[in-house]
């Protein structure tokens, strides 16, 4: 089974971090259904790349979130993911995303109102362009 | 930690032109640990003293808890399948079977199936004589037979050399599918940056005969960046940089400094008002020639 996770080469962020933040949005937003079957440990450390130590850290981390399940013999697997727990998952993934981006308005020097401002338009931009599919964007 | 499957303990090797350790070395099961280092090193030679095929002046090998050297090690050896850095010539006159055929009397669990089926993958062909093959068939060949036991440690020395790159490719998925179980090891000697970025989970240095350090991959290539760094007026204590390795003037007041420990140095920068204007990862081959240097320089001193 292939993950689309996808490894930025040039950022500073850990790698085991890049690839924790994507796969749990993945199981987050139920991209990966409950009862998934992920891969093994090896074959991801392979299509992505890096060590089998990354990845066993990624995925025990997701397994003591409670996203992520490991049935000894069988493998690992997307647990049921809670409404509650989701929806706090959902929040913070946006949070953290946010907060990058403000911190680099403020490497710029970027005032309150600057930044509302941007994040206004960007909001309307998105929202424009995902509500008209064919208009480009 | 998991248990290890080698054991290496204050090995020493003298030679007339060469001294080789003494070398403390585990390496844990279920993973692939590679040998990095330039040729010359000691790579080959730590594979043979491992082997039994020669002796240390000092020192002791442990293979699955069994010292090496201590008796009978049929069973031991069962368990093992090398593939060694140059192909065997008094075999060239053998055809591929006759040498399998050779081969599999001293392996119990010789599997057939595997066999043919890695050879399939490989594209090797058995009609000819090992000594008229490819450089790169008779690797693949070597390789097959070397996997065919379903050993539970594989010992390659450079297993890529001479491949080309379809073969190479087959070669890495072979041995990430040997690796899927999860219980096996491999170690191997490579100076293929490619390769060593692509299988290792674990990394040694050997530089003149000496281990400079067993590092994860991930977190060493995480590690070691190149800060540009514009002092300005002022002068910088660059030594006191956590992970400091080397600077280097790179134009005006801009300098190049080479760290081992980004995260710490960044932080450092930070606090102490030193400004980053760029950074970038070092490769796993900046990183090998910034450790021979200063192996260089502390063998001077």
């Amino acid at each position: 089974m292939w993950i689309p996770i996808q490894i930025n080469e040039q950022s500073a962020e850990p790698l085991y971090h890049q690839i924790e933040v994507q796969l749990r949005a993945l199981i987050v937003s139920g991209q990966l259904a409950e009862g998934t079957l992920l891969p093994s440990i090896r074959e991801l450390a392979q299509s992505v790349k890096c060590s089998v130590i990354t990845i066993r850290r990624v995925y025990q981390d997701l397994e003591n979130e409670g996203l992520l399940r490991t049935r000894q013999g069988t493998g690992t697997f997307v647990a049921k993911v809670g409404d509650a727990m989701r929806d706090l998952h959902r929040r913070s993934a946006v949070i953290e995303a946010l907060e990058s981006a403000v911190d680099a308005g403020l490497r710029v020097q970027c005032s309150d109102d600057e930044m509302m401002e941007i994040l206004r338009d960007v909001l309307q931009r998105k929202r424009a362009a995902s509500s008209n599919p064919g208009g480009g964007a | 930690m998991e248990p290890m499957v080698i054991e290496v303990r204050g090995v020493l090797q003298k030679r007339k032109h060469f001294q080789l350790g003494p070398i403390d070395l585990q390496i844990p099961q279920g993973y692939v640990t590679a040998i990095v280092g330039p040729n010359g090193s000691g790579k080959s030679s730590l594979f043979r003293l491992m082997l039994d095929l020669a002796k240390p002046d000092a020192g002791e090998i442990e293979l699955f808890g069994e010292r090496v050297g201590s008796g009978d090690d049929t069973m031991m050896k069962q368990r093992i399948g090398y593939v060694p850095e140059q192909a065997i010539d008094v075999e060239d006159s053998l055809r591929a079977d006759q040498k399998a055929a050779f081969i599999s009397q001293w392996y119990p669990s010789w599997d057939l199936n595997r066999y043919q089926e890695l050879l399939r993958r490989f594209e090797v062909d058995t009609s000819l004589k090992l000594g008229r093959m490819s450089k790169g068939m008779r690797r693949k060949f070597d390789l097959a037979i070397a996997m065919a036991h379903n050993p539970d440690l594989l010992l390659l020395d450079e297993p890529s050399s001479g491949l080309d790159p379809i073969a190479w490719k087959t070669m890495i998925d072979a041995i990430h599918r040997y690796m899927e179980r999860g219980d096996r090891t491999v170690l191997m000697a490579s100076h293929i940056i490619d390769e060593v970025k692509r299988l290792a989970d674990y990394i040694v240095f050997i530089v003149h005969g000496r281990v400079l350090g067993m590092y994860e991959k991930d977190a060493l290539l995480e590690s070691w960046y190149s800060f540009y760094i514009d002092t300005g007026e002022g002068a910088v204590n660059w030594k006191a940089m956590p992970g400091y390795r080397s600077a280097e003037p790179n134009g005006g007041s801009m300098y190049k400094v080479i760290t081992s420990e980004a995260l710490e140095a960044e932080r450092w920068c930070t606090a102490s008002g030193v400004h980053i204007t760029g950074k970038q990862k070092l490769e796993l081959d900046d990183i090998l020639t910034a450790l021979i240097e200063q192996e260089r320089l502390r063998i001077r001193s």
